[in-house]
Order: structure tokens, then C-alpha cells, then sequence
């Protein structure tokens, strides 16, 4: 049941990516807004720069549990 | 036809009938309150102030505009819920707290003057501290020092602050603050409720500490009432803008790492807050606007958080997101509002967050802050990304051992009623943009290119989630913050007290009490004055023991001996006080 979730919600992902070049960023400021489907860009990419600024920070600021007792 | 009075009082003055009222009149007295202020407030209109003239000064208690109405409403609304949630506990003292927590920060909002905010402000650090003691948990004793203590310094620089503004301005009227000595002293004690980065530790340290139903008032005053506090005084600075993009980011990085679900929300609120100082950092109608209705959404949202997570731990007596899991079966209710609130917090389309996260990220671009949005935006796919994290791991993972029962009606119905608030809102923004402070400004949330937008991030994001998902899989860790300087400087202070200070302590008392016995000794026997270079002489020549004017170890000055209790000196201070006010009463 999980799998199957898991595998419907990435298809809907991948069909969300073309609905980017149906509508327009209204009062487009920045060249980026004018790309279609910038958003899906930035919410893959996004979250891979997070995890790493995550497993950056859990390099060296990852301790035991009770590490202040 | 009755006045308005200031709401602030009905809360402080409000308090002081809890103890008396037993049972089911004490419940329907607490949330009386909260009804009447709101009607109260309802009853004000911009313009409106009540002040009383002290030393000079003029000290404006209530001071009516469209910014603190606002606030005050959404105080008010959130007081009555957070108040029906813990409604059964039965201790007097948390609702006392309570009470005087949202009294002054009601305070606090309508201030019209500095000195009655800096009075407000410090009522509420020491209000809000004991929802934190009443914990009554070794971990909650010294989270609440550890909070007392950042908020003394912090109340100490505004307090500075504010008497350096007086001077130099010869007025204590609120306003927006011109670059001076007394600037950057405003912006710490300001920031630091606000929870700027660095000095933000006070918060993810404390508020996972608090009482259950303590920590739902806790996520909601203080902070907003730093940016409410920042907006009048520090609109559009620049430093303020990007000081908001740090902590958004920040708060959304730490919060994706923590395994405790409160400590994890906690985090969230110095994200979420940083969407609103940096709205404040803009300073333009649109973003000020923003700010305003982030604050507005940001405390539903967020106390529905703490609500259905507190409601979990009430339940299950479990705090960590490793120990939850499968609860969606047996709380179906908890479970629901926890995802209207994840989607509100998220900006999903059709919640409250939607519209002022919308309204925030456009005044950004408007300004043309391109770094900003792009932080402002990452920060947008971590609170996603956190929020399937917690709704998983707390609802949804697999765990055969967890067994529990909904929480009680009280819990549910202020849960059931603050998700309504947060759908309401975002159906019907216009109910929202009626009460902004800036009126005629157009904004319209719900546009093809927003919504497609929001779905495409959080589809994405979510896509990768799945891909990734092992990385952020929560496990029993502590992730150093800041605090680990504080708290290492902390030891070094009392290490630099106990050791050096005390050895100069002691060397100091021990010269005085040799001094003091040589004085007496010689004032009650001068012809002893000879004895003196004998017994040196006598010492130099045996190398015995040291004697030095009838000195002996033994008999080193014990002030204890000659301590009178404290009590005398109160007494007689109090006889010259009533002295000195009959003297001046008599020959005025």
C-alpha cells in the first residue's frame, strides 16, 4: 500500500512539472520568474541544499543525547 | 452605554479573582474574560487613549490604531481558545500566569509610550517563566533560568535603550527610532524577543520545556509582540530585512534535525517569525501589511501545532517523534487539525498561511530583494519539508506498541475551532485584509501563477523528500545551537567566581580581620604597642607559630556572629520611611 502511495505521488509530481507552462508569474520582477515551472526547479533543488546544509551542520554539531547533563 | 476600557487590565485585574472561584463557576469565569475583552476590543476605534500624567510624562496605557487593534483581536481570540484547551487543569497558579501573560502583552500592544511598554514587557517575561516552572521537571527549572536570565539582559538593554531615547528626544511617546546611541540598545532588547540569531537560544530551549498547555500561550506573545514592537520602531531597515531571511533559514535548518516534536515546532516559530521581520525589514505598505497578517495566521497556525502535539504528549505522556507513530487511529481528531495546521504553516492554497506567506514573498520581490525571496522561498520548502517529517513520524509511522484514546473534549473543541479559524481565513481572506492597518493596498492571493506555483514546489519537494527521506529520519541527538558558547561562558563566569574571586576574597578578609584585631587591641591597650616588635622578633627567632598582635588563626572575623537579622534593618527602615512621610506630610 505504501509502495503504491509512495509511486502515485510521484507521478503527480512529474505531471505537476507542465502545468508551469500553462500560467504566468503575474508582476514578474526577477528574470526567474519568467522561467515556466521555476517553482518545481526550486522544490527539487531546494531540498537537496537543505539535507546538505543539515549534514553539514550535523558534522560537527551532532552530540549524545544528554550531552548538556 | 458602557466605555471601553483598556483590555490589558481586564486580563491582570481579571487574575486576581482566580484563586477564589471553585469548580465549574472558575471555568466559566475563565473563558468570561477573553469574551469580554474581545468585546471590548471590538468596542475601540482608532484614535482612542487613555494616559495619566506621571513626572512629566505622559504614560499612555491604551493607545488605539489600526496596527495594535489588529494584534489585540488576534490576542484576544487566541487568549479564549488557548484558555478552553487547558481549561481543565486544575492548579491556579498556570492560570494566573496565564492571565497575566496575555494581560500584558496586551500591554505591550497597546502602549502608547515607552516606559508603559518596558513595564508590560518585563510583567510578561516573568509571567510567561512560570508556565515554564510549572512544569516542575529538573530539565524546565533550568530551561526557565536559562530564559529569566537572557530576558533580564534583554529587558536591561531596552531599559537603556529607552532612557537614552528619553534624554536625547525629551519624549517617551513610541515612534519610529532614528539611528543613535539608544538604537542599538532598542534593537537588542527588541531582538531578542524577537529572537534574532544569536540571541534566539532562550527559545527552542524553553519552550519544549513548558507546561503542556503552558507552551501553547508561550508560542504565541512573546515573539509577536517583538515584531509588532519592531514594526512600530524599526520599520524598513535593512539589517532587520536580512535578519529575517537568517532566521527564517536557520530556524527551518535546526528544525528539520530535531527528534523532541515541540522543540521542532519551537524552531519553526524563529522561521516563521523571521518571514515577519523581514516583511518589517521592508517597510512597505504591502510588506508591513504582510508582517501583519503573518502574525495574525502564524498564531493560529502555530498554537494549533502546539495544541495537537500537546494533545498527543497529555495522551501518551511521549515527546519524541522516535516514540510516536501510528497515532492516527486513535486520535483521528488530533490528526486532522495537526495537518490543517502543517498545510496552514506550509502556505498550502485554500489555509491562512497561503495568503500571508503570498503576501510577504510578494512585497519581497516589489522591493526588489532578490536574495531574500530566494531565502525566503528555500526556508518555504523546509517548513514543507518538516511538516511531512512530523506528521510521518507522529501520526503516520508504523508503531504497534502505541495505544491511546482522543484527549479530552475541552482539548478537541479549542483544536476543532482554531483549525476552523485557519480554513476560514484562507477561503475568506478578505476577513483578514478588512482589519490590515494599511487599507487600499490590492493584493490578490489567489491567482493561477500563485497557486500553480505553491502545488509545484510542494510536489517537488515532497518528491524529493521521498527520495531522500533516510537523511532526515529523526533519532536521539542534541544539535548545538548557540547556546553552547553562552552555557560554556556561563561556566567559565562561575569557574572565575568560585576559584580566583574567592581566593582574593578570602586573602582580602583575612587583611582586614588581622588589621581590625591589631586596631583594637592597640585602641584598648597602647602600652601593648611594645609587645608587637617582641612577638616578630620572637617569631623570627623561634620560626614558630605566627603571632601577631594576639592574632590567631582561630579567631578570624565571623560576621555571622555579629549578623542581625535582616528583619531589624526592614523594620527600621520602614519606621524612617513612616518618619520621614509624616515629617514631610507636616511641613509641606
Amino acid at each position: 500500500m505504501e509502495k503504491i502511495l509512495k509511486r502515485l505521488f510521484l507521478i503527480l509530481a512529474a505531471l505537476s512539472i507542465p502545468l508551469g507552462f500553462f500560467v504566468e508569474h503575474e508582476h514578474a520582477v526577477f528574470f526567474w520568474h519568467r522561467i515556466p515551472s521555476i517553482e518545481a526547479i526550486f522544490g527539487f533543488f531546494g531540498t537537496f541544499v537543505l539535507i546538505l546544509a543539515t549534514a553539514i551542520l550535523t558534522s560537527f554539531a551532532q552530540k549524545k543525547e544528554h550531552f548538556y547533563d | 452605554m458602557i466605555n471601553p476600557f483598556p483590555p490589558a487590565f481586564l486580563f491582570i485585574l481579571g487574575a486576581v479573582l482566580i484563586p477564589i472561584l471553585k469548580g465549574k463557576l472558575k471555568q466559566l469565569y475563565l473563558l468570561m474574560i477573553p469574551a469580554i475583552a474581545f468585546l471590548d476590543i471590538i468596542k475601540l476605534s482608532p484614535g482612542m487613549s487613555w494616559s495619566y500624567r506621571f513626572s512629566g510624562y505622559d504614560l499612555v496605557f491604551c493607545n488605539v490604531d489600526r496596527l495594535s487593534l489588529i494584534i489585540g483581536y488576534i490576542f484576544v481570540i487566541i487568549g479564549f481558545l488557548a484558555i478552553l484547551y487547558s481549561i481543565h487543569v486544575k492548579e491556579d497558579g498556570q492560570h494566573i500566569a496565564a492571565f497575566l501573560y496575555i494581560g500584558s502583552s496586551l500591554g505591550v500592544v497597546f502602549s502608547g509610550d515607552f516606559f508603559s511598554l518596558f513595564v508590560f514587557w518585563e510583567i510578561m517575561a516573568v509571567a510567561s517563566l512560570f508556565l515554564i516552572l510549572y512544569q516542575r521537571k529538573k530539565e524546565s527549572l533550568g530551561a526557565g533560568l536559562r530564559y529569566i536570565l537572557m530576558h533580564i539582559i534583554g529587558g536591561c538593554s531596552l531599559l537603556a535603550g529607552i532612557i537614552i531615547y528619553t534624554i536625547s528626544k525629551g519624549s517617551i511617546a513610541i515612534g519610529i527610532i532614528e539611528p543613535n546611541a539608544a538604537y542599538w540598545f532598542l534593537l537588542l532588547g527588541i531582538g531578542l524577543n524577537t529572537a534574532f540569531i544569536p540571541i534566539h537560544t532562550w527559545l527552542p530551549d524553553a519552550y519544549p520545556e513548558g507546561t503542556i498547555t503552558g507552551s501553547v500561550f508561550l508560542s504565541v506573545f512573546t515573539t509577536k509582540t517583538g515584531v509588532y514592537v519592531l514594526a512600530r520602531c524599526f520599520p524598513g531597515v535593512e539589517f532587520v530585512a536580512y535578519m529575517g531571511g537568517i532566521m527564517a533559514l536557520y530556524g527551518v535548518v535546526f528544525a528539520l534535525l530535531q527528534n523532541d516534536a515541540r522543540r521542532l515546532l519551537s524552531y519553526h516559530i524563529v522561521s516563521q517569525v523571521g518571514y515577519m521581520v523581514a516583511a518589517v525589514g521592508v517597510g512597505t505598505a504591502l510588506s508591513i501589511n504582510g508582517a501583519v497578517a503573518h502574525v495574525f495566521n502564524h498564531i493560529l497556525y502555530k498554537a494549533l501545532l502546539f495544541m495537537s502535539i500537546g494533545s498527543v504528549m497529555y495522551m501518551t505522556g511521549k515527546r519524541k517523534l522516535t516514540e510516536m507513530g501510528g497515532l492516527a487511529r486513535f486520535m483521528p481528531v488530533t490528526t486532522i487539525v495537526c495537518i490543517i495546521a502543517a498545510l496552514s504553516i506550509s502556505g498550502a492554497p485554500g489555509f491562512n498561511g497561503f495568503i500571508s506567506k503570498g503576501m510577504i514573498l510578494a512585497s519581497v520581490a516589489e522591493a526588489h530583494r532578490p536574495i531574500l525571496e530566494i531565502m525566503l522561498t528555500l526556508a518555504s520548502v523546509g517548513t514543507f519539508l518538516s511538516f511531512i517529517k512530523l506528521g510521518y513520524f507522529a501520526f503516520f509511522a508504523k508503531n504497534y506498541d502505541m495505544k491511546s484514546k482522543e484527549s479530552p473534549v475541552n482539548m478537541q473543541l479549542a483544536m476543532m475551532l482554531t483549525a476552523f479559524a485557519c480554513v476560514l481565513i484562507g477561503l475568506f481572506p478578505k476577513i483578514l485584509f478588512y482589519i490590515l492597518p494599511y487599507q487600499d493596498i490590492p493584493y490578490h492571493p489567489y491567482t493561477p501563477g500563485h497557486i500553480v506555483g505553491v502545488i509545484q514546489l510542494f510536489m517537488l519537494a515532497g518528491a524529493s523528500f521521498i527520495l531522500a527521506k533516510a537523511m532526515v529520519v529523526p533519532h536521539n541527538a542534541t544539535i548545538l545551537d548557540f547556546d553552547y558558547f553562552y552555557r560554556m561562558g556561563g561556566k567559565v563566569l562561575i569557574w572565575v567566581i568560585m576559584v580566583p574571586l574567592s581566593a582574593l576574597r578570602k586573602k582580602l578578609q583575612l587583611f582586614s580581620s588581622v588589621t581590625v584585631s591589631i586596631i583594637s587591641r592597640l585602641a584598648k591597650n597602647p602600652i601593648s604597642t611594645i609587645e608587637i616588635p617582641i612577638a616578630y622578633i620572637y617569631q623570627r627567632i623561634t620560626k614558630g607559630s605566627r603571632y601577631v598582635g594576639g592574632y590567631s588563626s582561630s579567631d578570624t572575623f565571623n560576621e555571622n556572629l555579629y549578623r542581625k537579622p535582616v528583619g531589624v534593618g526592614i523594620f527600621l527602615a520602614i519606621i524612617l520611611l513612616f518618619v520621614f512621610a509624616l515629617v514631610h506630610l507636616i511641613f509641606k
